[in-house]
């Protein structure tokens, strides 16, 4: 029955990593893959050249755990508030609407940014100033950023993986909210009772899953919200973005590949150890 | 229920997508000669597909004629500009076997590179002479097929026959320039145009007097070149920039303002002092808007873009929708005569290494080159539907015609000739006399022959160009508050990425050149 | 009230069939009286999915009313909550041919449905068999499939696989196999699939089906919020995808996938922009921000309607989900 799924993953998942080989290759066309020269660890020079990997790391993993553990808090809490909603239309409604943000391109979050925070024309500096304040130069300050970043990415995300937890909490046998009712449990016992021990799971699934990728950034949202803007590289320039910036004048695929393996190596790393540590807690949570 | 008949639903359409997806995947597959019929050709260049028809109704008229010239007929591919770098490479990676011609460029499509990597064909003589004769005979004529050479073989034929003048420089009004009290109202130096943008600053509210987009480094650029007589070193990239530099003095040894002199801080200063008198928008580094048309609407004093922009779409733009604005421009370079002249593998045609028909594709090229109705009909399309020739012999389009609807869009610029180019109805009338002007005091691009190995130095070029993408922008912009400092800062960590060792291996190959052509 | 709430969160057999059957599917109203925290949850509920809400619709009005404005209001004030100068002009330049972006529609949503039907029946039987504990290699087949989201090729060596190797070049199978199964979806059905009840299972074995027809019979009924989940995710996923197209189809398809299409509209003004290229194209024909908003508007509209769609299938009753047994 499993036959489907793992060819499917031999073809498409495991067919193509021993290419990646080209890592280690000053690869060309015509010798292709495995008969272009190697070179070694050369290709992954430039990112300890560049003085970056430190702050770059530091930043990716940084706003990768703020992601997940802010981003799961709200999910969890507005699965468990839609829960509470009575009003079918209501909850339709606005779930549909939570729903949006997630398929509007980055391209256009970036536009849309630009004209609520720029200082010239922006809708938040003109609030700013009718409350009687000074405007704010807010792309020359690296230290709000990481708020903001942070906001567009929940605003992007939050309605669609509530869904997740949502589902987990309609599966709660009913029969079981009403004995608790019955004897006289209050809505926050409820909740914390009931419903997070059976989100769970489904948590931790969640979060083993994203740990993997703890090294990659959603380099669409970065690249468009702050762009070539050096100033704010400080505190928002992630793996993605300088990488791709580094050599994109390069047309150097053994670069990027590079990257990508080191990335992949880290959050290999982390998920065993993670995986070994909740399989001691409780095994049949652990993900293998 | 309703998901049971939905799977049965889907399986049975399953076969048909399946089908179809065959059908739509079968296009491109080589090129077909069945026995005796013509060969097709494809043709890869970079634009979007247009989707209006047109170049298809264009291929109608050509490919019979080019099937009685030389048993060929051809077809576009089309790398879009979306993306359009990773694009490009990718169709290069794929190996892809059905295209034969690939449009490509020295300066910004890594020529060199690919045919290096073997994406392109070598050349021979004996195959150009066969089956391109009259391209070989008029690039032989003034020599370039040297400009073509990696390691003794021609990897691609130059766009050498073409005029283009692609310096850049600032687009301003004449009009706010006589205003601002500039002689003639014409600039001819860099710092003239900090009065300029003064004047339109104080005396036109509302209005931007430069707006720009993004990163721009002409901040820089224009002070640079014009104090300087440092000359880029086009093949050496890192990042978006080019670091490296000769000096008119020294031609031979490899030096950077980036790194050296004192020149890059007087630039600084200068955008700082744009900045502050507020010549661009307070957040120019993440605005992505259409300066031009604003240039166009009367809301931005300068616009900046290179020449052939300039007499091709700016003068009669401006003209046209600023009336009395008296468009003019300002190369970079002008006071000093730092300009150089296009270099001749701006655009190129090569063959592709995994072409089927290299012979065929090189008949064809020949064709479109130096056949004046195929010609024109590649590039502009058919006459009276996608352009009408005035009584005075100029280019101009029917009426109705929208260029952004109607477009043929074949974007071919890699054999383009002089002698067929018609002068267009929309070009500026000046042209002739800008053009001359500029030949009287260009220089030729002297390294176009020297090719740079740089393998062992990628990694330490990708980290510089790392370091200069952290201060430039800002620099350009004037946005630090200490330029003098930043650049101090900078310097410290070029030097740590390695600047000096990929100095040694590029003035190495530049010794190793200028000593084979007695230079040295 | 502890043996509620121990029934609930412990491991315990599960409640007697009769009881599950008698389920009526809905929120069923619950005639207790409302304690004062119950009111004060509610009303805090009701207020914060409201904001949050708006918080989410805000930018998409933006989107909307740009797309109604006209382009020099907008660049002259930036976006606002209602059209500038309302006029159609960016709708009727992308209808005016709509032939392009009709193709896109159908193209995505042939995808979408197949992709969904086809994806979602894989998933749901891998998931199911990945949970059973006598299925003795479940933890190998369950590492093997996780391990991929750890370790990719890369761009280079799949797009060589995918082009060279399996030869798809062209070909919208390269994208559709492609989103068809992702582990975190199998994983998710596995935990979803974890409280069916072996009692079930058995008892089609007792009546002498095998594996499959379980599956299919019996499992899969009870499957219904998790498969509107999992679902509703697939099918997002082949709404959303540019990037596969972009590798894959590029231009030599004639109907992108729509939000690749989009994509293509939106970005060529900034490719040109940014880069050399730009020499040789008309920059004044470019797409302006309002036709970028009308776009993005069209793009959007028809997937907001399938969550509305899947809702119904989002019931309490039928144990499912992530409680333990």
């Amino acid at each position: 029955m499993c036959a489907p799924a793992i060819v499917f993953f031999l073809v498409f998942a495991y067919g193509p990593m021993p290419g990646a080989w080209i890592a280690f290759t000053n690869f060309n066309y015509a010798d292709g893959i495995f008969g272009s020269p190697f070179v070694g660890m050369r290709n992954f020079e430039f990112l300890i050249k560049s003085g970056q990997l430190w702050l770059l790391t530091k930043n990716t993993i940084l706003y990768n755990l703020v992601f997940i553990v802010l981003g799961n808090i709200l999910q969890i809490a507005l699965a468990i508030m839609l829960n509470e909603i009575r009003s079918k239309y209501f909850k339709k409604v606005s779930q549909t609407i939570m729903f949006l943000p997630y398929f509007i391109s980055v391209v256009l979050v970036g536009v849309i940014a630009f004209n609520l925070l720029n200082y010239d024309t922006g809708a938040v500096n003109a609030l700013i100033v009718q409350a009687g304040g000074d405007p704010i130069k807010i792309y020359s300050e690296a230290g709000l950023w990481p708020f903001i970043i942070v906001i567009a990415q929940l605003w992007q995300s939050t309605g669609y993986g509530s869904i997740v937890y949502f589902a987990a909490i309609m599966g709660i046998d009913n029969s079981l909210f009403e004995a608790a009712a019955i004897d006289g449990a209050s809505a926050w016992q409820r909740i914390r009772y009931m419903i997070l021990p059976n989100l769970k799971p489904t948590f931790i699934i969640l979060l083993l899953f994203s740990l993997g990728g703890i090294m990659r950034g959603n380099f669409g949202l970065f690249w468009n919200l702050i762009g070539n803007n050096a100033a704010l590289f400080q505190t928002t320039d992630i793996i993605e973005t300088a990488v791709y910036r580094m050599i994109v004048s390069q047309n150097n695929f053994t670069a990027s590949t590079a990257v990508g393996l080191y990335q992949s190596l880290f959050g290999f790393a982390l998920v065993l150890f993670v995986n070994w540590v909740v399989r001691k807690i409780n095994s049949d949570y652990a993900l293998f | 229920m309703k998901r049971r008949q939905f799977i049965q639903a889907g399986a049975l359409s399953l076969a048909a997508v399946a089908g179809a997806g065959a059908l739509v995947s079968c296009t491109s597959s080589g090129g077909g000669n069945k026995s005796g019929g013509p060969t097709k050709i494809t043709m890869l260049v970079l634009g979007d597909k247009p989707t209006n028809g047109r170049y298809q109704a264009m291929l109608e008229k050509l490919n019979p004629r080019l099937t009685e010239q030389a048993n060929v007929t051809l077809d576009f591919f089309f790398v879009e500009w979306a993306d359009w770098q990773t694009q490009y490479n990718v169709q290069l990676l794929a190996g892809d076997s059905s295209i034969d011609l690939i449009s490509t460029a020295t300066d910004w499509l890594f020529a060199w590179e690919n045919a290096k990597k073997g994406a392109f064909l070598p050349l021979t003589e004996e195959m150009l002479q066969k089956n391109a004769p009259k391209t070989w005979a008029q690039v032989n004529s003034k020599g370039h097929w040297d400009l073509c050479k990696l390691d003794g073989k021609i990897y691609f034929a130059p766009e050498d026959n073409y005029t283009q003048w692609t310096n850049h420089g600032f687009f301003y009004r004449g009009d706010w320039a006589t205003a601002a009290g500039i002689p003639n109202g014409t600039i001819t130096k860099d710092e003239q145009l900090t009065t300029y943008f003064q004047w339109v600053k104080s005396n036109k509210a509302g209005v931007y007097p430069w707006d720009v987009a993004a990163t721009n480094d002409s901040a820089l650029t224009s002070y640079l070149q014009g104090h300087t007589g440092n000359q880029t070193i086009q093949q050496v990239s890192a990042s978006s920039y080019y670091p490296f530099q000769t000096t008119e003095f020294d031609p031979y040894s490899i030096t950077s303002w980036y790194m050296e002199g004192d020149d890059l801080v007087q630039a600084a200063n200068q955008a700082k002092k744009w900045n502050d008198i507020g010549v661009w928008r307070e957040d120019a580094l993440n605005y992505s808007g259409d300066t031009r048309s604003e240039f166009f609407a009367g809301k931005s004093g300068a616009d900046q873009h290179h020449t052939q922009t300039f007499v091709g779409a700016i003068w009669s733009g401006m003209t046209t929708k600023q009336p009395g604005s008296d468009p003019k421009m300002y190369w970079f370079g002008q006071e000093n005569h730092n300009i150089f002249r296009d270099i001749k593998t701006h655009g190129a045609m090569a063959v592709s290494a995994n072409s089927k028909n290299p012979e065929k594709a090189l008949q064809f090229y020949d064709l479109i080159r130096n056949d004046k109705t195929d010609y024109m009909l590649l590039s502009y399309g058919i006459e009276g539907t996608d352009y009408v020739l005035t009584s005075a012999g100029k280019l101009d389009y029917p009426a109705g015609y929208d260029s952004s609807k109607d477009g043929l869009g074949t974007d071919f610029w890699a054999g383009r000739m002089d002698e067929f180019e018609p002068v267009r109805a929309t070009d500026d009338p000046d042209k002739d006399a800008v053009y001359s002007k500029l030949d009287s005091i260009a220089k030729d691009y002297p390294y176009s022959t020297l090719f740079f190995n740089k393998d062992a130095i990628d990694p330490t070029l990708a980290a510089i160009g790392g370091v200069l993408a952290q201060y430039v922008p800002q620099l350009e912009f004037g946005k630090f508050g200490d330029p003098a400092k930043a650049i101090t800062e900078m310097r410290g960590k070029l030097a740590a990425a390695g600047w000096a060792d990929a100095v040694k291996s590029l003035q190495a190959d530049m010794d190793k050149w200028a000593k084979a052509k007695g230079l040295k | 009230m502890s043996n509620a709430i121990d029934a609930a969160g412990a491991k315990m057999p599960r409640p007697s069939a009769p009881a599950r059957g008698l389920r009526k599917g809905k929120n069923s109203a619950r005639k207790v009286k409302l304690g004062e925290g119950e009111v004060v949850l509610r009303v805090i509920s009701y207020i914060s999915v409201s904001l949050f809400a708006i918080f989410c619709a805000v930018p998409f009005m933006m989107i909307i009313s740009a797309s109604f404005s006209t382009e020099s209001e907008i660049l002259r004030t930036g976006f606002g909550l209602f059209p500038k100068g309302f006029t159609l002009t960016a709708y009727e330049y992308i209808l005016a041919s709509p032939r392009q972006i009709v193709g896109a529609y159908v193209v995505t949503m042939v995808m979408t449905v197949l992709g969904v039907g086809v994806g979602l029946f894989v998933i749901a039987m891998t998931g199911y068999a990945l949970q059973r504990q006598d299925f003795v290699l479940r933890n190998a087949i369950s590492f093997f499939i996780y391990f991929t989201t750890l370790f990719s090729a890369g761009l280079a060596p799949t797009y060589i696989w995918v082009v060279r190797v399996l030869g798809l070049r062209g070909n919208y199978l390269a994208v559709w196999l492609q989103l068809l199964l992702t582990p975190w979806l199998i994983i998710l059905m596995k935990n979803f699939a974890r409280s069916i009840p072996y009692e079930v299972i058995e008892s089609g074995k007792v009546d002498g089906a095998g594996d499959f027809r379980i599956f299919l019979r019996l499992v899969l009924p009870m499957l219904k919020p998790a498969l509107a989940t999992i679902g509703l995710f697939i099918a997002l996923g082949y709404w959303n995808e540019w990037y596969l197209s972009s590798l894959y189809l590029g231009s030599t398809v004639e109907f992108k996938p729509l939000q690749y299409y989009l994509y293509n509209i939106i970005n060529t003004a900034n490719a040109l922009r940014g880069s050399v290229a730009g020499a040789n194209v008309s920059l004044a024909d470019l797409p302006s921000n309002t036709l970028k908003m009308a776009s993005a508007v069209l793009a959007t509209g028809p997937i907001v309607l399938l969550y509305p769609f899947v809702q119904r299938y989002f019931v309490t009753g039928i144990t499912v989900g992530a409680v333990k047994g």
